[in-house]
Formats: structure tokens, sequence, C-alpha cells
């Protein structure tokens, strides 16, 4: 009963994809005769293929996963390093606190002029605005997990004779990872949008380059084709992240819960 | 509770508030800024000194940048892009998702679309949407709509989908017209869940409008930032990144005080794991 329910979930998936594709295309090829502005699927594949060469393609693609990687990792380990310090030494915190909370509420894309009257035009400010991308969430969520620990956890620690450093990378930390990993998905979907949106704004090379472009070009086809690649790129970093980080090293955290 | 209490408890060892410290470490910052730049180890051209910035408060709001576009003006246009694109994702996307959340077999099916829809960057539409419609408001506010619509729409899905099938049985039991059901029952339990979205919406909204309005406009926040970055006015650029970190703060309060007026059922919502 429950099994056949999921099957035919699956099916409704997949003929819900499928359809959405074959309808695109109908409507391209029956409604719309200009097919250079409003291309099907087959028109964007034939038409990117046409004048958008592979090598090209791969190069877009590698400097915006170059970028968005540095970005982010920057953004990842000085989120947590700070999350972890402002949850762990209250005053210090609360005294570091005050800058990243006041800078906190400006999107990510706000920063992009600053970014570059302070870092020019060249790949450091791209890199910034990918770190804030994933800075902030990745803090947040590092220190509100500081902060809401179990204390039975820390008191047994410490009944255990468990001090200082110790106590917070053996203890502390490991029970925050589950926030932590919250934060680092979160953020890496903003940085992912911070990225295209760096690269469609002020850059020259790129995926979000790479679109931007080919409006100015005139060729639709590549936009789309560029969008759903955007879209794709994002859907399997995520989904990578997520196996990576959430099934292998939090298994534990996920074991006897619905969420295995 | 706890957490509070704890805080109470080593706050009033120290005999300062946290508040103080802050308020101290502010002063603090804004001191050594104003000093430092003073003394020359900060470029004036790059990061000017907080009276400067003040100065050049008085001169957006009264002369603005461009000339007579005071940056009320810019907030207006950016509030106006926000609303239209906001509303419209609102009145399609909550009654869609009350649709597909309640249907198992319309749930699944449009599960992959609104998985992949969503993980699109709003912001990589921006030239197509240029070449669709132009450079102009339709497209701005489309991009906003476009945003906010898919986090709307999976909160109420994930909202209607999870009601819990008691409330209905009881519902049923009473004799409730399937109508009445929806109304009274699923539709209520369902907004605590649709204003968790409203506020993720919120939220993109407004990083999408303000990446939006740096290409092709001048009138908008995100323009006023863009423009003076043209000119290299760091002053004004500073000024108008403050103006929107405060915009979205106010707009995220506001909708927090309107759950809290619409949802007093929904106090604690944080507390509940969902």
């Amino acid at each position: 009963m429950r099994t056949a329910r999921l099957r035919q979930g699956l099916m409704a998936s997949w003929s819900g994809f499928i359809l959405l594709i074959v309808f695109w295309q109908l409507i391209s090829s029956v409604l719309i005769t200009d097919s250079s502005l409003f291309p099907g699927p087959v028109q964007v594949m034939r038409s990117t293929m046409q004048n958008l060469a592979l090598a090209r393609l791969l190069q877009h693609l590698g400097i915006s996963l170059q970028r968005i990687g540095l970005g982010f990792a920057i953004g990842a380990v000085s989120g947590i390093i700070l999350g972890v310090t402002c949850g762990w030494y209250r005053t210090l915190g609360s005294v570091l606190r005050t800058p990243i909370e006041l800078v906190r509420p400006v999107p990510p894309l706000a920063w992009i002029p600053l970014a570059i009257i302070w870092l020019g035009l060249g790949e450091s400010s791209k890199v910034f605005i990918i770190f804030l991308g994933a800075f902030f969430p990745v803090f947040t969520n590092t220190y509100k997990g500081m902060t809401t620990i179990e204390p039975n956890i820390i008191r047994s620690a410490q009944m255990l004779g468990l001090k200082g450093s110790r106590l917070l990378l053996r203890v502390v930390v490991p029970a925050t990872l589950p926030d932590i990993a919250t934060g680092i998905r979160v953020g890496w979907s903003y940085s992912f949008g911070c990225m295209v949106a760096a690269e469609l704004i002020a850059a020259q090379s790129g995926l979000g380059y790479l679109i931007m472009h080919a409006r100015e070009l005139g060729i639709t086809a590549i936009i789309v084709f560029g969008i759903v690649l955007i879209g794709v790129t994002n859907l399997i970093t995520d989904y990578l992240i997520q196996e990576l980080i959430l099934k292998r090293k939090l298994r534990w955290h996920f074991l006897g819960t619905e969420q295995v | 509770m706890r957490r509070s209490a704890d805080k109470a408890r080593s706050l009033k060892r120290k005999g300062v508030t946290d508040f103080q410290i802050k308020l101290i470490t502010l002063l603090g910052l804004l001191i050594l800024w104003e000093t430092l730049s003073r003394l020359g180890y900060i470029s004036p051209l790059s990061l000017p000194r907080p009276t400067r910035l003040a100065s050049t408060l008085w001169d957006l709001s009264v002369y603005g940048f461009p000339t007579d576009i005071t940056v009320w003006l810019h907030i207006r246009a950016t509030m106006s892009r926000i609303v239209q694109g906001y509303l419209l994702a609102t009145v399609v996307a909550i009654p869609l998702g009350l649709i597909i959340g309640r249907s198992y077999l319309l749930e699944r099916g449009t599960n992959p679309i609104i998985t992949f829809a969503r993980s699109v960057a709003t912001i990589s539409l921006l030239p197509l949407a240029i070449a669709w419609f132009g450079v102009n408001e339709l497209s701005r506010v489309l991009l906003i709509m476009y945003g906010a619509f898919w986090a709307i729409l999976t909160n109420t899905i994930q909202g209607a989908r999870s009601v819990d099938t008691n409330f209905i049985n009881v519902g049923r039991m009473f004799g409730a017209k399937r109508s009445r059901i929806f109304f009274r029952v699923i539709l209520p339990a369902t907004l605590p869940r649709i204003f968790a979205g409203l506020k993720i919406a919120l939220g993109i909204s407004f990083m999408v409008i303000i990446g939006v309005e740096m290409i092709g406009t001048v009138e908008g926040l995100g323009a006023l930032i863009q423009q003076a970055r043209f000119f290299y006015k760091s002053d004004m650029a500073i000024d108008g990144t403050i103006f929107i970190g405060l915009l979205g703060l106010i707009l995220s309060v506001l909708l927090d005080w309107v759950e809290r007026l619409l949802l007093p059922w929904a106090v604690g919502l944080e507390e509940v794991k969902r």
C-alpha cells in the first residue's frame, strides 16, 4: 500500500517534469512564431551548440566554481570561527557581534559598489561578495547552535573532568555541528546567488557574465541555456554538500530520527 | 527560558548589560574610525569618516543624487517595486500552494519543477527579462515576483501538507462541509507556515531588487549606490548602503509585528520543531 503510493508519487514526479518540457516545446513551436526570442528546448540546445564552444562554456563554469569555492570557503571558515568564539566567550562575543549585527541586515548584493570601490574590478571584489553571502548564515547558525546547546552535555563533560579548549573542541563544537551544517547549506545557496549577481553586474567571465553577454549579442537561446545550467549546477552542488556533510559526518545526529 | 535566566545571572555578576557593552563598542569603533581617518591612516576617498558621512546624509536627503533624486525618492521607487512584485507573488502563490499541498499526486508531480525553479538564481533571469520585456519596471517587478513566489509557494505547500489530520477529522465529525473545513481548519492551520514563507520571500525580494536596480535605472536604492560607484562618490555609496540596511531591518520588524497581530496562536513558533 505504502510502496504503491510512493511509486505513484515517483511516477507523478517524472511525468510532471517531462510534461513541462513537452509543454514548453509545444508552446514555442505552435503558438510562438519568433523562435529566436522565445526558443523551445530543441532550439535552445541547437542554437547553443552552434554559438558556444564547449571549451568556452567549461571555462566560464570553471571560473565561476573557482570564485564561489574560494569565497565560500573563506566565508564558512571565518563564520564558524567567529560564531564559536562569540558563543564561548560572552563579553568578547558581545563586542564582536556589535559590528557583525550592524552589517547583517544589508543584503550582500548591496556591497557590490563598495566592494568595487575598495577592491577594484578584479577577482577579489567578486570573492568578497560571495564571502559575505556565505559568512552571515554560517555565523548566525553557528552562534545560535553555540548558545542553545543542551547544558547537561556540558555539565556531564565537566563532571568527567574536561576543561577549557578540550571541552570546547571535543564536546561543545561537535554538539553544534548540526547547526553549522544548516548554516553551510543556507550559506552555499546565498553565495551562489551572490556569485551570479556579481558576475552579472561587474565581470568579464563566469556564468553570470555568459548570460549577460548573450543578451548583448541578442542570443536568447544561450541566456535560457545559461539559466538552466546555473540552476542545475546549484542543484548538484547543493546535493553534494548535503550528502557529504549531513549524511557522512553527521550520521550520528540523524540516527533514530525521521531524517535518515 | 533557560538561556535568558543563565544570561541574566551572568550579567548581574559582571554589573554591565549586554546592551552597554554593545553601545560602548559601537562608540569606540566610531571614534577609532574618525581618529584614524583624521590622522590620515584611512584614505578618505575609499572610506570617508563618520562626520563626512553625516553631512553627506544631509546632501542626499535635501539635494539628492543624481541631482534632484533625493534618497526619499529612491526609497519610494524601491519600495513600490517590492510591494508590487511581492503582492503579485502572494496573491498567486498562496491559493496555488494550498491546492497543491492538499493533493498528494499534485504535490509529487509539481515537486521536481518547484525544486528546480527554486534553485534557478532569480537574478540570473534578469538578462532574459530584459530580452523579453525590455529594461523597464515590468522586468523588475516580475523578477521580484519570481523570487518571492517560490519561497511562499513551497512554504504554503509544506504547511497545507502537514495539517494535523485530527483537526480535519474533528471538523468532518461535526459535519462541516468541504469548503468550510478548508477555510476554517486548513487555512488557519497553514497560516503560521505561510508567514514563515512570507518572511523569507521578503528577504529574497529585497536582495533581488537591490541587484536588479544596479542595471539600467537611476531610481531606487540599488541604482543610487551603483551611480555613486560610477562617480567614485564612496560617501554616497556608504550612506546608500546604510539606508538599504535600515530599510531591510524596518521591513522585517514590520512583518514580525503583523504576524504577532494576525497570528496570536503562532507565538513561540520558533521554539517548535518543524
